[in-house]
């Protein structure tokens, strides 16, 4: 019986090191990718790692590693659209690349109008993508993005550009992560988008969202305007919205809490109506010298409500101009629609009736008259 | 005129059918279901699940008829009925196909789960090496008796709780409004998905072998059917829950949409929670895995009395390695795993009914036991 149970034993010990170990100290990292687009089906892809060799203790002689053995940081090259950088890279990594915790995915505008099928089909296929991946759009070159030294922040720019995105999603940026993008690309009746990012001067700026058709990027929600579409897009609570009422004088809104609900009539008409209540809770951040008090708040109100009616009627108007469904109407019209019609729906949805009525309510204007 | 009964030592508690029937009914079907359920009927899909779920209470009821019946003529189990009804040879026939039946059902419920590992952890897994491994362990399991398998079944019930609790991470990405428009689809699309649903339900008919080991049968029966209900509550949030995460272009696509959407939950430091849940979902395997080696062993031994268990275990787990290897990939693993649907349907639906109405019939000749 003794004999027994030690031979399973070194049977076990046997079987120890069977598969390749991931050890986070000798592997590299890949936290973000930059694609550019050079035309003809070539890219130039761009990976970076960030380094976790810890640096010289200055207390020890010798001791630790010499602050100066930094592991490489980034690495660049010219391959086919739609091949894994990993892959690529690997002849050219100091030690091997793991993608297992990519944080960003960056696509400069050409390859973006170019098309990201091919893309999406290889990040939905690999197991080790994590789905919180974060996705944009660069206006400019995602190299240089990626490889520039001169940031006023000392972290990688791989967790810069995801902290950036992450927290404005919180405000008035909508989520889009790879979930969220995969969900759209993939789904029926809806549209994928992606927030667009710019390197202006040392720092990164948001500057809009992307909608696209299918997998090409066709049209450009610029950044004031990017309030409109989360409140029909999503729930949320801490978006700014500045409004100028007259010439010169502004009034800004923190929203404290925005839902918007859908109806939709004739779901397979030739032109649905689709119906939007957005409501809006919401406190006056800043305002123009008196022009808003408890007593006249009403009035700006009704104002507010209904340029925001406006702009949200123009927006989808352009979206419809554009045939592009970011916010997901059609599948909108589908949930509201019993045998509903989706082949013909491509061509109906740019004759669809978009009504908007917004509801602002401003439950407080400050701590001063 | 109790024959071989089995001695009150190695007899569970009636609420230990609870965790068996639960457990060995969540299977391997748990992390892919929600794909060829909404295939046919959408956004609809929970309602297949919902009707699978109440047929599977339908087919308990019938089960427990059936051995309730048969406590008055010996040892209540499928083996003995098939030789009491069917005579020896053709029982002995009727048994050796359940044994094999059962077997390759094991052997390939464990291959699917290698499959999983493979594609998602480990594409170098070894599977003579796991499979090896794996079967040692169930070999001292399966020696310890039948209330050693009950304690592994109490203990994977317990530890995959917050497996289904962590679900509810998903809810926040997930769009309700996929779930309208409701009932949306004709009765033919419907039933095609309850088809695909059965069977994920498959696993408590099990009970037609281990009903004799439970102690007061006559108070397991509500266990029996908790058991059910709460596989059904189960099964019904994943599904809710997953048509509600996905759109319907991308369930197309997604294999193993439960694991999918684990893949979106993180934590700090706790990255790839899917990849801790599938290795975790090794306890969801390994009772049902137990089970059925007990099971098939012991119809082994009970058809051929010359073999003792340990050998017949013995047998029963080179049959599994083997199997395992030789479904060398992922298209042959979707083939079987479809076949034993199927097989699993016809045995649960339409055997176990003509059985009882076999049953029936032999009682109406032969007149009541004495």
């Amino acid at each position: 019986m003794r004999i027994k149970i030690l031979l399973l034993c070194l049977f076990l010990l046997l079987l120890t090191g069977c598969l390749p170990s991931n050890i986070i100290d000798d592997i590299l990292m890949v936290e973000a990718e930059g694609y550019d687009y050079l035309g003809k089906g070539q890219i130039m892809g761009t990976a970076t790692m960030p380094n976790y060799v810890e640096s010289g203790n200055p207390g020890s002689q010798g001791a630790g590693l010499p602050s100066t053995a930094a592991m490489m940081r980034y690495i660049s090259g010219v391959t086919y659209d739609g091949k894994s950088l990993v892959d690529k890279f690997q002849p050219e990594g100091q030690r091997q690349l793991k993608i297992g915790k990519i944080r960003v995915m960056l696509f400069d505008d050409k390859l973006a109008r170019h098309g990201l099928s091919k893309q999406l089909d290889f990040r939905n296929r690999d197991p080790d993508t994590p789905r919180d991946l974060t996705l944009a759009v660069v206006e400019g070159s995602t190299r240089e993005m990626l490889t520039a030294a001169d940031y006023q922040t000392q972290i990688p720019v791989s967790r810069y550009i995801q902290d950036l995105i992450q927290q404005n999603s919180q405000q008035n940026y909508p989520d889009s992560d790879l979930a969220q993008i995969l969900y759209s690309y993939y789904g029926e009746y809806m549209d994928a988008f992606m927030p667009i990012i710019q390197k202006q001067g040392d720092h990164l700026a948001l500057v809009g969202v992307a909608a696209f058709k299918k997998d090409k990027y066709v049209m450009k929600i610029d950044g004031d305007d990017v309030f409109v579409f989360k409140m029909l897009f999503q729930p949320f609570d801490q978006g700014v919205y500045d409004y100028e009422f007259a010439r010169g004088k502004h009034i800004a809104l923190r929203n404290v809490h925005t839902s918007a609900s859908f109806k939709v009539r004739n779901g397979n008409s030739s032109s649905p109506d689709i119906y939007a209540r957005v409501k809006i809770s919401a406190q006056v951040r800043q305002a123009f010298p008196g022009s808003i008090s408890k007593k006249n708040a009403d009035h700006i109100t009704k104002l507010l409500n209904r340029h925001l009616e406006w702009e949200a009627r123009q927006l989808v108007h352009r979206f419809q101009t554009y045939r592009v469904d970011p916010l997901g109407l059609g599948n909108t019209v589908r949930s509201f629609t019993y045998r509903f019609d989706g082949h013909s729906w491509p061509d109906r949805y740019p004759h669809a009736r978009f009504h908007c009525r917004v509801n602002v309510n401003i439950v407080q204007t400050g701590i001063s008259q | 005129m109790a024959l071989n009964k089995i001695n009150e030592t190695h007899q569970l508690g009636p609420m230990s059918s609870f965790f068996l029937i639960q457990v060995t009914q969540i299977g391997i079907g748990f992390f892919s279901f929600q794909q060829p359920l909404s295939r046919f009927s959408a956004q609809d899909a929970w309602v297949a699940c919902l009707i699978g779920g109440l047929s599977s209470l339908g087919v308990m009821w019938l089960i427990l008829r059936l051995l309730e019946n048969e406590h008055k003529y010996g040892r209540a189990d499928l083996f003995s009925i098939h030789t009491r009804i069917f005579g020896k040879w053709i029982g002995g026939v009727l048994n050796l196909a359940t044994i094999i039946f059962f077997m390759l059902y094991a052997a390939i419920y464990l291959r699917s789960y290698i499959e999983i590992l493979q594609v998602w952890i480990f594409p170098q897994l070894s599977i003579l090496v796991f499979t090896a491994l794996f079967c040692l362990l169930i070999a001292y399991i399966v020696l310890g008796g039948m209330r050693t398998i009950g304690g592994i079944f109490l203990l994977s019930f317990v530890y995959m709780i917050p497996l289904y609790a962590e679900t509810v991470f998903a809810v926040p990405g997930a769009h309700f409004s996929n779930l309208l428009p409701l009932f949306d689809h004709g009765p033919k699309s419907l039933l095609l998905s309850v088809f695909y649903s059965i069977h994920i339900y498959l696993g408590s008919e099990m009970i037609l072998f281990y009903y004799p080991f439970i102690k007061h049968p006559e108070q397991a029966k509500k266990w029996c059917y908790f058991a059910l209900l709460d596989t059904l509550f189960i099964y019904l949030m994943i599904m809710i829950l997953g048509t509600a995460y996905f759109s319907q272009g991308e369930m197309k696509l997604t294999i193993w949409p439960t694991v999918t959407f684990w893949k979106s939950i993180t934590f700090p430091l706790f990255e790839h929670v899917d990849m801790i849940n599938i290795v975790y979902m090794i306890w969801i395997l390994l009772p049902s895995m137990a089970l059925s080696a007990w099971i098939v062993s012991r119809g082994i031994k009970l058809t051929f009395p010359v073999i003792r268990q340990k050998y017949a275990l013995i047998f029963v787990l080179a049959v599994f390695i083997v199997v395992a290897e030789i479904v060398y990939n992922g298209e042959l693993v979707a083939t079987a795993n479809a076949l034993f649907s199927k097989l699993g349907f016809c045995f649960n639906y339409i055997y176990i009914p003509l059985l009882l109405l076999c049953q029936w019939i032999v009682k109406k000749v032969k007149g009541e036991p004495a």
